[in-house]
């Protein structure tokens, strides 16, 4: 043991200066022994303890609330919302296989089934089918106007709100509009499910149920509808139906309150210009009409 | 472990924990700074970083904390003023019975060449003599209230007394 140890062992308590002395007789302690004892007198303030904490009460502080119960919670809804981004968007990738057609007014779509049929969505449709499923079953739902190039195979369903149509392979149109349903066959034959009754269609005949009543409908000779080469056909329609369709045409707003509009139109209406549609479509029924803005207003020659 | 941690956020404990430690913290503060206002003020403002920051405190380690935001906020002080030290009014000599003036007159001067010696040790050397002196703490004491090991306090120690020694001894002549 070193002279230097000793020195700190003495000033921790654990041996004495006499010990110290005997070990080292020729050094002189006094010093050191005089630091260590009157260093030992060296004051250290005296505080009020009752008077400091008062005075520490005054302060204001910046205190954090305790914060570990709203981070967990916090934590716990973070995992549970990418838990439940995580399971949806698995769910849509992985089981939802509907897929989905829509078109809006003024619009049509073309594009192919998985089995390669044609399908022409006319304006402000929708159509729907499941993916996965279409090879067992092809059926898809419908809502709007359609027109079906179906290349033959199976049964080829479709499911409007009003019914069904069946067919093996043709080619048919399906008009399913508010108060208005519409099949017509133009190739093959086609079966019409309405109100658990079944019809067939041939070639060049149509179905047409108008307010929830089946009405006849002249033969056509047409080999697509008209509204392929973007223009309506109407034989004998209810004029409130003609201007629904210019409505979804045109994205107009058509007020016909001041005319008859259960008088039936025959003829037909293009889809590229306004005024000549509104024109082709009054000037027969001996009507006239006003534009302002997205407004029509049908009124009676008469009455200006 | 919540309760434990959140007990330093109970105002009462918070209280009691203060009372306890006032004392010594403050004591420590004045060995680190030599300066009585200076040093109340780093001890309230360690007291106020605990009630700040309570609930992240392990209470058992929050008398810890106390010296070591205390050092801290030292260190971080950066005007190191002129440490002022006095002894206390009822001090006795060494030797009780001698009353010989001139010895009475040496030891006066002793003892304040002593304190101009300690006032000129670094503020680790002086916290860690003054803790072992006036508080009568051993190594292990300090080692641990400091959160440093018993060999650097030893170090600190031995520092302080070769430096004591030498400039007592040299102003003696």
């Amino acid at each position: 043991m070193n002279k230097e140890t000793d020195i700190l062992k003495w000033f921790d308590g654990e041996i004495s200066i006499k010990d110290i002395r005997k070990k080292y007789p020729e050094e002189d302690f006094s010093v050191l022994e005089k630091a260590g004892y009157y260093s030992k007198q060296i004051e250290a303030p005296i505080i009020d303890a009752q008077k400091a904490l008062e005075d520490f009460k005054t302060r204001t502080f910046k205190k954090e609330a305790p914060k570990v119960i709203p981070l967990n919670f916090k934590s716990f809804l973070k995992i549970a919302a990418i838990l439940v981004v995580m399971l949806t968007s698995a769910y849509f990738v992985f089981f939802n296989n509907t897929k989905s057609y829509t078109t809006k007014i003024a619009q049509t779509e073309t594009f192919s089934l998985p089995d390669h049929s044609e399908v022409i969505l006319n304006a402000q449709s929708k159509l729907s089918f499941n993916k996965k499923q279409w090879e067992e079953n092809r059926s898809l739902e419908l809502t709007g106007e359609a027109f079906f190039k179906v290349t033959k195979g199976e049964k080829f369903t479709v499911h409007t709100p009003v019914g069904s149509i069946q067919v093996l392979g043709t080619q048919f149109n399906v008009k399913e509009r508010a108060n208005y349903f519409e099949v017509q066959c133009y190739e093959g034959s086609v079966s019409v499910t309405h109100h658990k009754e079944k019809l067939v269609l041939t070639p060049g005949k149509s179905f047409r149920v108008i307010n929830n009543k089946v009405v006849l409908a002249k033969d056509f000779n047409a080999k697509a509808p008209s509204w392929l080469e973007k223009e309506s056909t109407f034989d004998e329609i209810p004029l409130w139906q003609v201007i629904n369709e210019l409505e979804i045409q045109y994205d107009i707003t058509i007020n016909a309150s001041k005319i008859d509009v259960s008088k039936t139109f025959s003829g037909s209406f293009t889809h590229t210009d306004k005024n000549i549609a509104l024109q082709s479509v009054t000037i027969p029924l001996k009507l006239s009409y006003k534009i302002s803005g997205n407004n029509v207003e049908l009124y009676n020659y008469e009455q200006n | 472990m919540g309760t434990h941690k959140h007990k330093l956020c109970e105002e009462s404990y918070f209280n009691s924990f203060y009372l306890e430690h006032i004392q010594a913290v403050n004591s420590f503060a004045f060995y680190k700074c030599g300066d009585k206002a200076a040093s109340l003020d780093f001890v309230q403002d360690a007291f106020a970083k605990i009630w700040e920051n309570c609930s992240k405190i392990d209470f058992e380690k929050a008398k810890t904390y106390l010296f070591t935001t205390v050092n801290n906020l030292f260190l971080n002080t950066v005007r190191h003023q002129k440490v002022v030290m006095s002894y206390a009014k009822a001090s006795p000599y060494m030797d009780k019975t001698n009353q010989n003036p001139e010895y009475l007159l040496e030891e006066d001067e002793f003892k304040q060449r002593l304190l101009l010696a300690i006032s000129d040790l670094s503020e680790d050397q002086r916290d860690v003599f003054l803790l072992n002196r006036i508080e009568d703490k051993k190594y292990r004491e300090i080692a641990e209230l400091l959160n440093i090991s018993q060999k650097t306090v030893e170090k600190r120690m031995s520092g302080a007394l070769k430096i004591l020694r030498k400039k007592v001894d040299n102003l003696k002549i």
